[in-house]
């Protein structure tokens, strides 16, 4: 019984919350929020399958996706700012 | 193990949903967005297969690269899918 793995299922159960955002949202904005909040919550799942594996190695995946995750938000709301 | 089992079962699931939103959504827009989320999930599951290194290429060239041209593209032409 890993604790880490507990708390990784509890997560994705979140995730699917947030993805539920994405699917229903009426507005892009909207779903904008939905996939950066589902972008920073499968880091920190990350984290923590990287601490239920317990491997050093994994923790570099989530670093460089939180860089990559920020640029992709950025790049969606910056077309919707020159669109308004 | 049968936790393990679990957390791939929902992470799969949500591949599904996303991919099937990501081609039947009216605004390209949401589409994309749809995609990134694809992408990322399928990060997700690469990293739980003990695959770090793919997870990494995937994250990069899914949510960085992918998203970016897309939105380039949608820029330079419609939006609404008719």
């Amino acid at each position: 019984m890993n604790i880490f793995l507990i708390a990784a299922i509890l997560m994705a159960v979140f995730i699917s919350i947030a993805i539920l955002r994405i699917i229903l949202g009426p507005t892009t904005p909207d779903r904008v929020v939905g996939l950066d909040t589902t972008n920073m919550m499968v880091i920190a799942t990350m984290i923590l399958l990287g601490a239920a594996y317990d491997s050093v190695i994994l923790i570099d995946v989530a670093i460089v996706y939180a860089i990559l995750a920020f640029v992709a938000t950025l790049y969606i709301s910056k077309y919707l700012e020159d669109e308004a | 193990m049968e936790l393990e089992l679990l957390m791939h079962g929902i992470v799969l699931a949500l591949i599904i949903i996303t991919a099937y939103l990501s081609l039947t959504l009216e605004d390209i827009l949401a589409s994309v967005i749809s995609f990134a989320a694809m992408s990322l999930l399928l990060a997700l599951e690469f990293y739980m297969l003990q695959a770090p290194d793919v997870a990494m290429a995937e994250a990069a060239i899914g949510a960085g690269l992918t998203t970016a041209i897309f939105i380039l593209a949608i820029k330079k032409t419609e939006r609404w899918d008719v």
